[in-house]
């Protein structure tokens, strides 16, 4: 098999004016992922390459990178699939450079945690010691499920229009979490949740470009999860009747 | 501060607007759809300006005559007529665009979120938004070329 040209931005904050593109060649074969690619050029050609990654298996989503132009991560993407000779891998879009492919995802867990992703009850002490377990039926879940599978790898943000030129947009991360909390029939905090996306720089930022779902790499496709939030708020009705709900699927409770 | 704090921000700004260059069809729609929103936004200016002077048409007494001679010189001749051309292109598909765009923030026609299975393919983005886009493309390119047989073909 023919080497691969992989060429890497390189770009040191503290010391460099701007970044650079640095070509290596690596020894392809196949079924090699971009990420493999990277570590061989960084543990045999130059130690100084920065990149981030831990599980090698899309369950992390610590390695997302801008690769040959498009958001993805590394360890996902086989170099078999991108065609031709060369990979560029570039740090995503949208977030801080830390060192060459690194890139500080502060901002986007800080967006993430926001939007209160977690079950809320309207009753604080049933929220902070829960008398009973909650239970969903499985059409239910069915409705919540595939955003539940977010990896919070950033992809989608990175390749969002607005959050280029938004910073306060919370991003299509942010905001499919908030549709999966929100839609969850065991959550009762969906109307204060809306109220602070329901704004100037909230869900009416997002104009259907799609391109976060396109990236996603786990299916979760946030561009759905951002309308059928709009769709809540659009309808004026609350997000579903949790109260009910919860009490007709109530676990049975343990005998002491 | 270190010498590249300002490239290390790493926004992409407006080239994320502008350039849908790797993305999908959709991403293409939208930044269409915003740069015929700024020319139908230019076109309505300059429209709402020029028939504000008429009063009475071409025989109106007042600044209308002469104004009405002004358009006529102005669009009467090909490079006018492309223009046209070109707006009626612009506000097809703009509108056509637009409705999909209505009805998808509405969360109508995206599909409902369900289990998924590799290689996960997004609902949202679906048979239903390549089939708009494409009507939205066809009907523009139908209207232009109506357009431009009126204008520059003499028929109808």
């Amino acid at each position: 098999m023919t080497d691969l040209r992989l060429a890497i931005q390189r770009f040191d904050p503290s010391r460099d004016p701007k970044p650079r593109m640095v070509e290596y060649t690596v020894p392809r074969r196949q079924g090699m992922t971009v990420l493999e690619a990277l570590l061989f050029a960084r543990d045999y050609m130059d130690h100084s390459i920065g990149v981030r990654f831990s599980c090698r298996q899309a369950s992390c989503g610590s390695c997302g990178m801008k690769i040959n132009g498009r958001p993805r991560l590394a360890c996902y993407t086989q170099v078999d699939e991108l065609g031709g000779d060369s990979v560029v891998a570039q740090p995503m879009d949208n977030y801080a450079i830390i060192k060459d492919l690194v890139t500080d995802l502060g901002s986007f867990f800080q967006k993430h945690a926001q939007v209160t992703p977690r079950l809320v009850r309207s009753d604080a002490r049933e929220q902070d010691n829960p008398t009973k377990e909650y239970l969903i039926k499985p059409d239910e879940l069915s409705k919540v499920l595939q955003f539940t599978y977010c990896i919070k790898c950033g992809l989608c943000t990175s390749a969002c229009p607005t959050v280029a030129t938004d910073s306060k947009f919370p991003g299509p991360q942010a905001l499919a979490q908030a549709y999966r909390y929100t839609a969850d029939v065991r959550d009762q905090g969906g109307a204060e949740r809306i109220e602070s996306l329901d704004s100037e720089h909230g869900i009416w930022r997002c104009h259907f470009a799609g391109s976060c779902s396109y990236v996603c790499p786990k299916g979760v496709d946030p561009a759905l999860g951002v309308q059928l939030l709009k769709r809540h708020v659009m309808s004026g009705k609350p997000p579903h009747l949790a109260e009910e709900a919860s009490k007709e699927y109530r676990a049975p409770q343990t005998q002491t | 501060m270190s010498v590249g704090e300002e490239k290390a921000k790493n926004r992409r700004g407006l080239s994320g607007w502008l350039n849908p260059y790797h993305y999908n069809l959709e991403r293409w729609a939208y930044v269409f759809q915003r740069v015929t929103g700024l020319g139908i936004l230019a076109y309505v200016v300059g429209h709402l300006g020029d028939t504000s002077f008429f009063v009475g048409g071409p025989t109106g007494t007042g600044p209308s005559s002469s104004t009405w001679a002004f358009m006529s010189n102005l669009v009467e001749n090909s490079f006018g007529h492309l223009i046209l051309v070109l707006v009626v292109l612009i506000l097809v598909f703009h509108g056509t665009n637009g409705i999909r765009l209505i009805v998808s923030e509405l969360g109508l026609v995206l599909g409902k979120p369900g289990a998924i299975e590799y290689p996960y393919k997004a609902k949202s983005l679906g048979a239903v938004q390549k089939a708009a886009i494409g009507l939205a493309i066809a009907l523009a390119l139908v209207a232009m070329v109506w357009t431009y047989l009126i204008l520059f073909g003499g028929t109808i």
